[in-house]
């Protein structure tokens, strides 16, 4: 089965963007311990970071229309070398795919079920993903509005709810920590959550015009900034100095709803909710692979590769770290380094061989 | 596209008896599905977590004391026995039921956790925290060490956040047997009754958020209201008085009532509160309802740095124990001056106390962060002997409404 052409809207792929990015939710943590009770305004410096990137793929979709970020790297780079890269970005959404597994094993086993092992939640986990795409990836794209509400509501609703037990103060004083801080701040924003929209090129010939993704990818990465900006903002209002103490921030803030005693434990709710974006955010990921390995090896179809895949994503998210601790190292140091490499090095690479060899697909073409 | 994969399937599973299963194709599909759907369905109940309510021994409040023993400590669970919360005080024949409907487990050992794990070997339950309601440190403890208390019940994933903190005057385990009548538990009657303090205004509250958050800064003293065991009319009972403050981590003094009412005043916590002035005529009592505070520090040309308190009450004449007519207008004036000036003697009460304390129980440190970091920086070092130089102004506005319901007093003769 190859990747069905035209069959989303932009506005679809605007939802699943956010979606997406709202995943990713999770790991706000790792911006807190830097930027403390700045963290919020690092959504938005994240963001136009994060421009120029998007800039980027925009262009090489411009200048590939229709055509997936394997067959660009055929086009750019030549058979051999192209695909040399084109195993890199696979193995980057491979990674991708099973850190975010990682991520969310870690949440559902520290906060909910702390002796089960966490092969047994990955494990259904993945297996719920591999049915979404062998359900038809489209489906799960054009579900994106749903999830968008759903996370929304979920998000205005705990503010909401919390706004009795809130402190404005606590955002006070502002810009006082070390330019550094803001620096890695920034670019933690970036690499991790904003430029992993890498695997939407992937996804762009499915839109009905593809040479137009530029405007749904920027949209969805700007109202995310703005969601991500507010929750952030609530759990430092909510927490205060704690926020950068407790190992899930939001978590915790939404645990503190308290309202007249009816109206508390919500915790479950936002648990659901992260993990329905959870898993849209790897079904993404583990799509993006499954997508790129079968038009490496030109494969009529996909899907054999599916539960195969994703068994290799199993097995890479037990080992990839041994502890959360790990994992928390991992996001604050080493983790935007490796992001940016794929994110913003190897595309940015490739187009700029692209203007020096002046190829685009109508020469492809032609030759 | 879909044949294709049926098709490789097929050759895979080759060495099965394909013309078998061809036969009973569909009743073999039948099979699997409702065979998957009973895994499923198994699967719902979590397994490995599960968690039975029968096997589970609710706690509700949790005490901590100094253990008997050098360097261990105390802690007593109130657990919540379900069946007799249902039963009523008395039984139908009248015969007032003698269970109570909780149970006090302790444990002693080194550690909050240890002492958790050798309540397990007396009990046939497991403690089950996520509705702990009240968590009660002795005041001996306190004086000693709240932090090893403290962190157990922050970190772990079942404890919540929410939870209300108070300091025993004797000792904890004996706060959670109080006799309390509205209520069947006692943890679930603390819990209410400092929900219930909003209308006084003379006890903190005090969640478990609150005192870390407190306990994190370099400069706020974290504050914890005070239960104390009093015997009346044969029945022990606790009563919610006064303030802990805790410095370093553990607790070095008291606020008292009026103290403590001048320090809600000064955080803004306040919510109504009931004020008695002696006017010439006799006692007057003024309720606030609405209170609104802002602290501010203010730097002075000279770049020293003051604290600005603007307290604005807004309330009712609430009795009139004097024959005089109090809505007269010049003697409205008079009670609000009388106000203001006894809610700045308690402020200032209170203050006096926190300095001899030497803890910032205002966070005047924090607002001084807040605003001017930078002064900040030079002062933090020697913020004990700052806070207690530290200029206050106290500016306190007082509203009076209405009069209730009356205008002038009922007295003896008083329509002429």
């Amino acid at each position: 089965m190859k990747l069905e052409k035209g069959c989303i809207s932009g506005w679809e792929f605007l939802f699943s963007v956010f979606c997406f990015m709202q995943g990713t939710m999770l790991r706000s943590g790792f911006i807190i311990s830097v930027t403390r009770n700045d963290s919020w305004a690092m959504a938005f410096t994240g963001l136009l970071l994060a421009l120029p990137i998007v800039g980027i793929y925009a262009a090489l979709l411009y200048s590939f229309p229709g055509k997936s970020l394997i067959e660009i790297d055929d086009i750019i780079f030549g058979p051999v070398l192209g695909k040399a890269v084109s195993i890199l970005y696979l193995f980057f959404f491979l990674s991708l795919c099973a850190l975010n597994t990682r991520d969310l094993g870690d949440f559902v086993v520290g906060y909910m079920m702390p002796e089960t092992p966490i092969a047994a939640i990955n494990l259904l986990f993945l297996l719920v993903c591999v049915y979404a795409i062998y359900k038809n990836m489209k489906t799960l794209l054009r579900l994106s509005i749903v999830f968008c509400i759903l996370a929304v509501g979920a998000i205005v609703f705990n503010f909401i709810l919390i706004l009795k037990d809130v402190q404005v103060d606590f955002l006070k004083p502002f810009f006082r920590l070390p330019p550094m801080k803001y620096v890695q701040g920034t670019v933690s924003v970036t690499a991790v959550p904003m430029g992993e929209v890498l695997a939407f090129i992937m996804l762009a010939p499915m839109l009905k015009k593809s040479q137009k993704a530029g405007k749904p990818l920027l949209f969805g990465l700007t109202s995310s900034a703005v969601f991500m900006a507010v929750v952030i903002l609530r759990d430092i209002i909510t927490l205060g100095p704690l926020v950068s103490v407790v190992s899930l921030a939001s978590f915790e803030s939404v645990r503190y709803v308290s309202l007249a005693g009816v109206l508390t434990r919500m915790e479950s709710l936002y648990a659901v909710v992260l993990i329905i974006l959870f898993l849209f955010k790897v079904s993404i990921l583990l799509y993006a692979f499954v997508l790129g390995l079968s038009e490496l090896l030109n494969l009529k179809s996909y899907l054999p590769l599916t539960l195969l895949s994703a068994s290799l994503v199993f097995f890479y998210s037990l080992f990839v770290f041994e502890s959360v601790m790990e994992n928390m190292n991992w996001g604050a140091s080493t983790a935007p380094f490796f992001s940016l490499t794929f994110e913003f090095l190897l595309p940015a690479v490739s187009l700029l061989v692209a203007c020096l060899r002046k190829v685009n697909s109508v020469s492809e073409v032609k030759s | 596209m879909k044949k294709q994969a049926i098709g490789a399937y097929r050759k895979f599973f080759k060495f099965l008896p394909i013309p078998f299963l061809r036969k009973y194709r569909e009743w073999v599909r039948r099979a699997a599905v409702l065979f998957l759907c009973t895994v499923l369905i198994l699967n719902f109940c979590a397994c490995w977590n599960r968690r039975e309510l029968n096997t589970l021994a609710i706690v509700l409040g949790t005490g901590l004391d100094v253990g008997n023993q050098p360097d261990t400590l105390e802690l007593t669970a109130q657990v919540v026995r379900a069946g007799e919360m249902k039963s009523g005080g008395s039984s139908p024949d009248g015969s007032a039921s003698a269970e109570k409907a909780f149970v006090n487990m302790q444990g002693t050992d080194k550690s909050v956790l240890a002492a958790v794990r050798g309540i397990s070997h007396m009990a046939n339950r497991r403690l089950y925290f996520p509705h702990n309601q009240v968590l009660i440190f002795s005041s001996e403890l306190a004086k000693q060490d709240i932090a090893e208390g403290l962190d157990a019940f922050l970190r772990d994933y079942e404890a919540r956040m929410n939870v209300h903190i108070l300091v025993s005057k004797g000792k904890a385990s004996e706060v959670l047997e109080e006799e309390c009548e509205l209520e069947k538990i006692p943890s679930v009657h603390i819990s209410g009754m400092i929900e219930n303090q909003e209308s006084n205004s003379e006890t903190v509250i005090v969640t478990m958020r609150d005192f870390a958050i407190a306990m994190l800064s370099g400069s706020t003293a974290p504050v914890a209201p005070m239960i104390e065991v009093h015997e009346s009319g044969g029945k022990k009972r606790g009563k919610l008085e006064g303030t802990a403050v805790f410095k370093d981590g553990k607790m070095v003094g008291e606020l008292d009532g009026m103290q403590t009412r001048g320090l809600m005043f000064a955080t803004g916590k306040a919510k109504s509160s009931v004020i008695t002035v002696d006017t010439k005529w006799g006692q007057v009592v003024l309720e606030m309802v609405h209170s609104r505070t802002s602290l501010e520090p203010v730097k002075a040309e000279d770049g020293s740095i003051r604290i600005e308190l603007k307290i604005n009450e807004n309330g009712a004449i609430e009795s009139n124990e004097t024959t005089e007519d109090m809505s007269r207008l010049e003697n409205l004036e008079l009670l609000k001056k009388l106000g203001q000036e006894a809610i700045r003697s308690d402020v200032e009460s209170a203050l006096s106390q926190a300095r001899s304390l030497s803890a910032d129980v205002f966070g005047f440190g924090e607002a001084i962060r807040r605003e001017y970091p930078e002064e900040w920086e030079k002062m933090k070092e020697n913020w004990d002997e700052v806070f207690r130089e530290i200029g206050l102004d106290v500016q306190v506005e007082v509203e009076l409404r209405s009069t209730g319901g009356l205008t002038r007093p009922v007295t003896p003769g008083g329509a002429e």
